[in-house]
């Protein structure tokens, strides 16, 4: 749109040309929109009339101004209108097309007018002929549109008329904004100057009234910037429908919340990334109706565009029904360019498989049409969206359709920032391209240096690492206290950490462009003028990247991942580990996840059989792993081991505490139960090793019999759960809470039954399950001389019955 | 043809500059450093709500960046949109000249010849008539890029 200025009194040949041309151009594009849905629905006689009172306007004056190209041009297209009008012919979708491309022919001369440049002689006969000749030729190919491809029909939410507007030249706007900044910085002087001074509350409360109408001011003012969603979709039903039918495709469109607002700069931003999804949704994603009709879908694909305001954010969604992302043909495409090797494409996570898709000159696309996949892809979407403070997410599912999100900021001029320091010199990066901040003296934190390259780990995970200020160019001046390293995430999507001075703090940043002076140095991505006065730099996240000449290969996250999985298992890993003093006095280190839990035993428990020790733990004999049973003193620490299987007993002098030590032991020395030293707070720990502990247990012969399994019917009584299970468990029986559905009973499980349920029940299940059951019931008195039941306080008994069954069962 | 020009030093060459092309002159106090820069950039200034880029000229010219100590005044111009501050030793006069530009003289430098456009003859000397968009669209931006 041109500026331009209309409030004078009075008006030169040229101001009207000017005024002219802007009013075509701005009803141009509101009219596009018009035209396609007047296709859809032909008897739309408020559309029709608004399109016929376009071209009527524009021969009128056009006559006056002396513009004869436009004059033949409206004129045609009013003598065909005026027909359709009447009913003499009807609004066929050739007859559209040509009006529509008359209407761009118009579009075409305006704009060259605007710019003074000379008219394009192009040959407008050949349109107008298009327009009043219904020939052969456009008949037939009517007739193939007919059948390849339905008009677009539009819905749009609101109604067509807006509020009422007037137009304003934007440097009135800038200037106002000016103005308000500049009153904004006086009161911010008036404020510190008062505060110098005297405490006058009566003063204070008229300064507070000031600042209050400064801000609001303010607000009001950022609001003239903001403008309907309406224009970003102006464009979108007379794309679809252009693409529609030149790809045989019938597509349904969708617009919804086009009277949400933003800032006119960041609908400027938008305009290239969203016409550039529609396009790839049309031409990729919705399929021919022939194959929409084979894979079940209906025949005319859906699109939709929504946008709505979600906090300081406008969020965008763009979805199909169409085929999705073939993320396997990206894999194929990457390895056949070369970005990726097979082992890396055969590692990575659908979502990583996904990601590709921003990989620049990656596209799903068998060949390059005309529509996209000109090699300027998704990559240059998500570039300048991010470019604007904006995310871009993807929702892809296969066959079945794709949902795209953009989020971008309410405002370009406003953004949360974080201020940092670096150099002596503050700078701000919007708070949406940092990931996490930690100082460099954090433990999870290592930097290492390796040929001039830094690299620092966080968590395992490997970032390239730069500081800020050899990338500016700058002194990195000697400051007490840690440094601060921020994670970044550029626009290539590959994070990489930023040492700075300091971060300093979190504001909302009023940002404004700088000169393209500046902005040359590819860093910065504008400035803003902070309270202080002292005017700001914004850093760019991928700017810096690229300045640095960062690696952005797309293995490199892989390829950290297994160095993640090889350093586990070459000893950076660390696991938890008890501490103990053996009765021998010596420390030792024992893996935590082996001891199943400590208790004091009964010395007198503790004995020997056949020269292998044990001690008798709740009715069973459990091997001694250690084979000491003497101990001088009444009641003995004692760590209780499993394997999985075969449990143990490790009398200790002492549990001390748990500590990390490394999986692998510093110093592996594998003797008898120890497997090597490892040095825990400067100490140097035998570490056992339970490979040999548990290889070294007698087999069998002091074990009575496996460990045994309860099955407890109804798992939700209280009782059951609360008294029974933590019963048997200590019994050293496994317990599971109700039946196992895969049917995998042994026949020495036992199924405890309460009387509740038992009377129903029992017949059923002995057959079905082939176990023992096990009757208990609430009463200590047996209701008959048939009840076989248990009373279920009655442990002897009830461990005499579990332990029957599983012998029984184990014989039988 | 008689105009209003400003007279002004810089890089110790006379100087004039059509008025038109001139918004302001002011005394530059605090000048914020933009690293990564090359020499020609001073930094930004904010003058009241406007952030200026302060540019250098003589950097521009000789190559060599003016002390600090040394940046006193600046001239003040919007060019295409940005409002930038030309860095000057010091300002003359401004005043109307009868008779106008007149075609340059003798070889004029290499560092200078992409900004002198004629020269202007006041108070007995020739001052040589410099374009500030020049010196920020020729100069500047090609050193940036």
């Amino acid at each position: 749109m041109v500026p331009v200025a209309r409030i004078r009194g009075t008006m030169g040949m040229d101001e009207l040309l000017q005024e002219f041309i802007s009013e075509t151009q701005e009803t141009l594009e509101a009219l596009a929109g018009e035209v396609v849905a007047w296709e859809a629905d032909p008897s739309d006689r408020d559309r029709l009339d608004a399109i016929f009172r376009f071209f009527h306007t524009v021969k009128g004056s056009c006559g006056f101004l002396n513009l004869p190209r436009f004059e033949r041009l409206s004129h045609a297209a009013e003598d065909v209108l005026s027909d359709i009008r009447a009913g003499k012919r009807v609004a066929d979708p050739a007859t559209v097309s040509a009006v529509l491309g008359l209407m761009d022919r118009i579009g075409e001369l305006a704009e060259a007018v605007a710019m003074g440049a000379a008219l394009p002689n192009e040959n407008d006969e050949f349109l107008i002929s298009a327009l009043t000749t219904p020939s052969e030729a456009t008949l037939t190919v009517e007739v193939e549109h007919n059948n390849a491809a339905a008009p677009v029909a539009v819905a749009r939410q609101g109604g067509q008329s807006g509020p009422r507007t007037i137009r304003l030249p934007l440097s009135l706007i800038d200037q106002l904004m000016n103005g308000v900044s500049d009153m904004v910085l006086a009161r911010n002087e008036l404020s510190r100057k008062l505060r110098e001074r005297s405490v006058d509350t009566e003063l204070d409360t008229v300064f507070e009234r000031l600042s209050t109408c400064v801000a609001d001011m303010r607000d009001v003012i950022s609001k003239t910037r903001m403008q309907r969603v309406d224009r970003l979709f102006a464009a979108i039903p007379r794309m679809v429908r252009d693409l529609g039918r030149d790809l045989g495709k019938r597509i349904d469109l969708t617009l919804e919340g086009g009277d949400v607002e933003m800032d006119r700069e960041m609908v400027e931003m938008v305009v290239d990334p969203l016409t550039h999804i529609v396009r790839n949704s049309i031409d990729h994603g919705i399929e021919t109706p022939e194959k929409r009709r084979a894979a079940g879908k209906p025949e005319v694909g859906a699109l939709r565009l929504e946008a709505r305001q979600s906090g300081n954010q406008i969020v965008i969604v763009i979805s199909d029904d169409g085929a999705g992302i073939d993320t396997a043909r990206l894999v194929e495409k990457a390895i056949a360019a070369g970005r990726l090797t097979p082992e890396a494409a055969a590692r990575m996570s659908e979502a990583e498989r996904l990601e590709l898709i921003f990989q620049a000159g990656l596209s799903t696309a068998n060949q390059v049409t005309a529509i996209s996949g000109r090699g300027v892809g998704m990559d240059v979407v998500r570039a300048n969206v991010e470019r604007i403070g904006g995310l871009i997410a993807l929702d892809n599912h296969p066959g079945r359709g794709l949902c795209i999100t953009l989020r971008v900021p309410l405002t370009l001029t406003i953004i949360p920032g974080l201020i940092i320091r670096a150099g002596g010199l503050h700078f701000a990066i919007p708070r949406a391209a940092v990931v996490e901040i930690l100082h460099d003296n954090n433990d999870t934190l290592q930097i290492s240096e390796v040929g001039g390259a830094k690299i620092a780990t966080i968590r395992g995970l490997r970032h390239s690492m730069i500081d800020l200020e050899d990338v500016l160019g700058m002194d990195k001046p000697v400051e007490a206290g840690p440094r601060a390293i921020m994670v970044v995430r550029s626009a290539t999507g590959v994070p990489f950490a930023m040492g700075v001075s300091a971060v300093d703090n979190h504001e909302e940043l009023v940002i404004r462009p700088a000169s393209p002076l500046v902005m040359a140095s590819g860093v910065y991505a504008g400035m803003t003028l902070p309270d202080n006065g002292k005017p700001m730099l914004l850093l760019d996240a991928a700017g810096i990247a690229n300045a640095a000449r960062l690696p952005t290969m797309i293995d490199d996250r892989v390829a950290r991942q297994s160095d993640q999985e090889a350093s586990a298992q070459t000893g950076v890993e660390m696991v938890a580990a008890l501490r103990f003093e053996e009765c021998s006095g010596e420390r030792r280190l024992l893996q935590l996840s082996l001891i199943e839990r400590v208790e004091d035993i009964d010395a007198s428990l503790f004995g020997r059989s056949g020269g292998n020790a044990f001690v008798r733990l709740d009715g069973r004999l459990v091997p001694v792993a250690n084979g000491l049973t003497d101990f001088g003193r009444a009641k003995i620490s004692a760590l209780r081991l499993r394997d999985g299987s075969v449990e143990a007993c490790y009398p200790v002098a002492a549990v001390l505490d748990i500590v990390q030590m490394p999986l692998v032991p510093d110093m592996v020395a594998m003797h008898g139960h120890v497997s090597g030293v490892a040095v825990i707070d400067g100490e140097h720990l035998e570490v056992i090793n339970p490979f040999a502990l548990f290889a070294s247990l007698p087999d069998g012969g002091i074990v009575e019999r496996a460990r045994g399994r309860c099955l407890l019917a109804d798992s939700d009584d209280g009782w059951t759960r609360d008294i029974l299970a933590p019963l048997l468990r200590q019994a050293g029986q496994d317990v599971v809470m109700g039946l196992p559905d895969d049917a995998a009973v042994d026949p020495r499980d036992v199924l405890l039954l309460t009387s509740a349920d038992a009377a129903q029940t029992a017949g059923v299940m002995a057959g079905m399950i082939g176990c023992r059951i096990v009757h208990l019931r609430a009463s200590p008195r047996a209701a008959g001389p048939q009840d076989s039941s248990i009373y279920r306080y009655d442990q002897d008994a009830l461990m005499a019955a579990i332990a029957g069954g599983q012998m029984a069962g184990g014989v039988g | 043809m008689e105009r209003l020009y400003l007279f002004a030093t810089l890089a110790g060459t006379r100087i004039a500059v059509e008025t038109g092309e001139v918004e302001a002159v002011v005394r530059l106090t605090d000048v914020s450093p933009v690293p990564g820069m090359g020499a020609h950039i001073a930094g930004l200034s904010a003058l009241r709500s406007r952030v200026l880029t302060i540019i250098d000229v003589a950097a521009l010219i000789h190559g060599v960046a003016s002390p600090r100590v040394e940046r006193g005044l600046a001239i003040i111009a919007d060019i295409s949109g940005h409002s930038y501050g030309l860095m000057v030793d010091g300002v003359t006069d401004i005043c109307r000249v009868p008779e106008g530009e007149l075609p340059l003289c003798g070889q004029i430098g290499p560092a200078w010849a992409p900004y002198a456009r004629a020269i202007v003859e006041h108070d007995g000397h020739p001052w040589l008539l410099v374009s500030l968009a020049a010196f920020i669209e020729g100069g500047a931006l090609a050193q940036a890029a």
